[in-house]
């Protein structure tokens, strides 16, 4: 079957099974760019040059559901991070208040199910690091209260309580509050992220948590050795814990060879002073210059797929997913180069012999039964026990 | 989780001793309630009077005492508290504001005010024949006609804005109705900066209380120019008899008649107290009467200030939630009518939460969510 062939039966699979994905920083991105003057970067119109997410390309890629990132930046602290996390998840609820036609609030798997069916975008949101919760199960629960329905455990630093993937080691894993913050997760129904976290807070919270847990956005180490990929023994615990690991797309984490080049490009932002994550016109103009001099090796299609079909290898094709990190990486990969490019990845799976059973699992029916899972779990727990007080305090000591 | 906490700051019996009874009708041991030593025909005229027109009251701390020691049991009764279910039933209460305040110097504003908002939901979520939750003037009567406590979250303090505009839509999301323009953050401390301007507008689209006890002088008469809605002072008493810094000045509160507000009367003891003597109801009947010739009828109202811990300082004749009838007594006793007893306990409380809403309703159509920021509006 040719290539074209492939693209149209993607096309015609994602109408019926869309994309969940499990992670986009549009809010982020309008944070930076407009300070979230919706009315100065109209998303219900193509964006393209200034942001990987808008409207029209979300449609063109069969998205069906998104978990728009609340993340702030682990620079912010205490208070800061908390007031950055509800003026990010003020944009998302702005976001969906604005554009009723295309996007619905989604608290539960049902809801996801309702706004496919209403042809709507399911809006999720998902905090990113457990800096946004200041060490405060309470502001935990507000953001809950709030329509976050994950959280990554950490960013890219250390939180007091579990430790990074791309920190030192500190508590080595979860700490007692940590395990209690996976255990008030669980109660509330919220899904633990175990992407951007230590291999070793992966084990311990898949081993505390008694609901399924997700990477929203993480591939596969044995394929790219990086530390943001998750090890296969831990995509082994999948099947058993029920979970679902959603690949990223993003080329430093994916491509070996990217993996090199980005080390040397954001040494080079650092000299100039600024931070490797730094998305401003300036920053990307050194990017580019930095890249005109030295060529970028590039990921493609293939370079997801193969992410794919270990992930599914090791985990199982009930167990991975699709977290593309649209806005929050300066790259993608050729092929899958913004929102509208999912169903060129979803042909190469095609080509490679996927099924369309299998298709879905991947697009949709994965994640829609994580989330429904993590609920029963919740509405369980709720019957037998209220409200965690514990503080950091008197569990670390 | 009650066994991790260890910061007990509750006055209790010593170890052993029996707890206080609850007040059981006909028991041999009976506790009399404040009210119940009334003179039986005025005890029937106000307990007629508040079951059509209950006491909103504007200020009560409980959410603060319930984030250090949460195991309180608010449904049933607590004698180491001066506020629960039981008590607030017997003073009449129909509606409360739960305060949200946080001190001046917390280290992070923000989250402790989301954990007190996380205490309260919890206990609207556990009572749920005793309170409900109150968003929008509709609930007010709604509640009272259910026989619940309408429960109103708020106000949240100046300094635990985050200094914005986005946080600020996050705790109205979350229940919130009440901002305090206290002279604890940059653009409240004296008058109002762009940006306080900007949190007025923003409060006032939205359809929540702005409050302005503890505002600065000049705050307060900006406020008044700038806001779009009625105004409510929480917790505020005469200066012109207690010097206390909660306290209004008959010239400071003198524009809210204008502006259609009210101003709930403080039972606080440093607030009403007098030349050296223990507050009593005698002096907060004083307090009321004066701002009542001050602002006229139309613009006062309640606030116990309950939500305290046993040993915390008292008004005598008004110790607990269950008191009210005992102010209204003596106020019956100075002459006051029905009508102008059902404006200071539900009538003008009520009235303003019915026009916040109809001045956000008004508002909406015609402003957008406001991305102001303070950086902007109010640069170094």
């Amino acid at each position: 079957m040719s290539t074209v062939d492939h693209l149209a039966r993607a096309r015609t699979l994602l109408a019926q099974h869309p994309v969940v994905d499990g992670h986009n920083d549009l809010p982020w991105a309008l944070r930076k760019q407009v300070r979230y003057d919706l009315a100065r970067r109209d998303v219900g119109q193509d964006q393209t040059g200034h942001l990987h997410t808008d409207i029209p390309r979300l449609r063109a890629g069969g998205v069906g559901a998104q978990f728009w990132s609340v993340y702030v930046r682990t620079d912010l602290a205490g208070d800061e991070a908390v007031s950055a996390t509800l003026e990010q998840i003020d944009c998302v609820d702005q976001l969906i208040a604005r554009y009723p036609g295309d996007l619905a609030a989604a608290l539960t798997a049902d809801g996801m199910e309702k706004a496919r069916a209403a042809g709507r975008i399911a809006s999720l949101k998902g905090a990113e690091g457990g800096h946004s919760i200041n060490n405060s199960l309470a502001t935990l629960r507000a953001l809950y209260a709030l329509g976050v329905r994950y959280m990554t455990l950490t960013h890219n630093d250390n939180t007091a309580w579990a430790d990074s993937a791309t920190d030192a080691p500190g508590v080595g894993g979860l700490s007692p509050f940590g395990h209690e913050v996976v255990r008030e997760m669980n109660r509330l129904g919220m899904l633990v992220d175990l992407s951007h976290v230590a291999a070793t807070t992966m084990r311990d919270a898949v081993s505390t948590s008694t609901a399924p847990v997700i990477f929203s956005h993480s591939s596969a180490r044995a394929v790219c050795d990086h530390p943001r990929n998750v090890p296969d023994d831990v995509l082994a615990l999948l099947p058993s814990n029920g979970g679902v690991a959603m690949v990223t797309f993003v080329p430093k984490f994916i491509l070996p060879a990217a993996v090199e080049w980005t080390a040397a490009a954001d040494e080079n932002l650092r000299v100039h002073g600024l931070h490797a994550l730094d998305t401003s016109p300036e920053a990307m103009a050194l990017h580019a210059a930095f890249e005109a001099a030295h060529p970028r090796p590039v990921a493609t299609v293939v370079t997801v797929a193969d992410h794919l079909d270990h992930m599914r290898a090791v985990a199982g094709i009930d167990h991975v997913g699709i977290g593309g990190d649209y806005d929050g990486t300066a790259f993608t990969p050729s092929g899958l180069d913004d929102v509208s490019g999912y169903p060129n990845l979803i042909a190469e799976l095609l080509s490679r012999g996927w099924s369309e059973g299998d298709v879905a699992k991947l697009t949709w029916g994965n994640a829609v039964r994580v989330l429904r899972d993590a609920e029963a779990v919740g509405r369980e727990e709720r019957s037998r026990r209220g409200p965690s007080n514990a503080t950091r305090e008197s569990l670390d000591g | 989780m009650a066994d991790l906490q260890d910061e007990a700051d509750v006055a209790t019996a010593g170890i052993g001793a029996p707890d206080r009874p609850t007040r059981k009708r006909g028991s041999q041991d009976e506790v009399v309630a404040p009210g119940d030593t009334l003179d039986p025909d005025v005890r029937a005229r106000i307990h007629a009077l508040l079951r059509a027109h209950p006491v909103a009251d504007g200020y009560n701390t409980l959410a603060q005492v319930l984030v250090n020691t949460p195991w309180h049991d608010v449904e049933l009764g607590e004698s180491s508290l001066d506020t629960d279910i039981p008590r607030l039933r017997h003073g009449g209460v129909g509606a409360q504001f739960w305060s949200l305040m946080v001190a001046a110097d917390c280290p992070d504003p923000v989250s402790a005010t989301l954990e007190r908002v996380d205490r309260l939901r919890t206990l609207v979520d556990a009572c749920p024949e005793g309170l409900r939750l109150a968003q929008a003037v509709g609930d007010l009567a709604d509640a009272r006609n259910h026989g619940r406590i309408a429960s109103l979250f708020g106000p949240v303090a100046a300094h635990a804005l985050g200094d914005s505009l986005g946080t600020v839509r996050a705790y109205h999301a979350l229940g919130v109705r009440a901002v305090a323009l206290t002279a604890t953050a940059s653009w409240t401390r004296a008058g109002l900066t762009r940006f306080g301007q900007e949190v007025v507008r923003e409060l006032n689209r939205l359809g929540m209380v702005i409050d302005l006890s503890g505002a600065a002088p000049e705050t307060v008469r900006q406020t008044l120019g700038a806001a779009k809605a009625p105004l409510i002072f929480t917790r505020s008493a005469a200066r012109a008899l207690t010097d206390h810094p909660l306290n209004v000045t008959d010239e400071v509160v003198g524009g809210l008649p204008e502006n259609g507000g009210v101003c709930l009367v403080s039972f606080s003891p440093a607030q009403v107290a007098r030349a050296g003597r223990a507050a009593s109801v005698q002096d907060v009947a004083d307090h009321v009467e004066h701002l009542r010739g001050v602002l006229g009828p139309d613009h006062i109202g309640l606030s116990g200030g309950y939500g305290l811990t046993a040993g915390a300082p008292r008004t005598v004749g008004l110790e607990d939630a269950s008191c009210y009838p005992v102010l209204l007594a003596e106020l019956i006793g100075r002459g006051w009518d029905d009508t102008e007893l059902a404006a200071l306990t539900w009538g003008n409380f009520a009235r303003v939460i019915r026009d916040v809403d109809f001045a956000a309703r008004a508002a909406q159509p015609r402003r957008g969510p406001s991305t102001a920021t303070i950086e902007d509006l109010d640069p170094a």
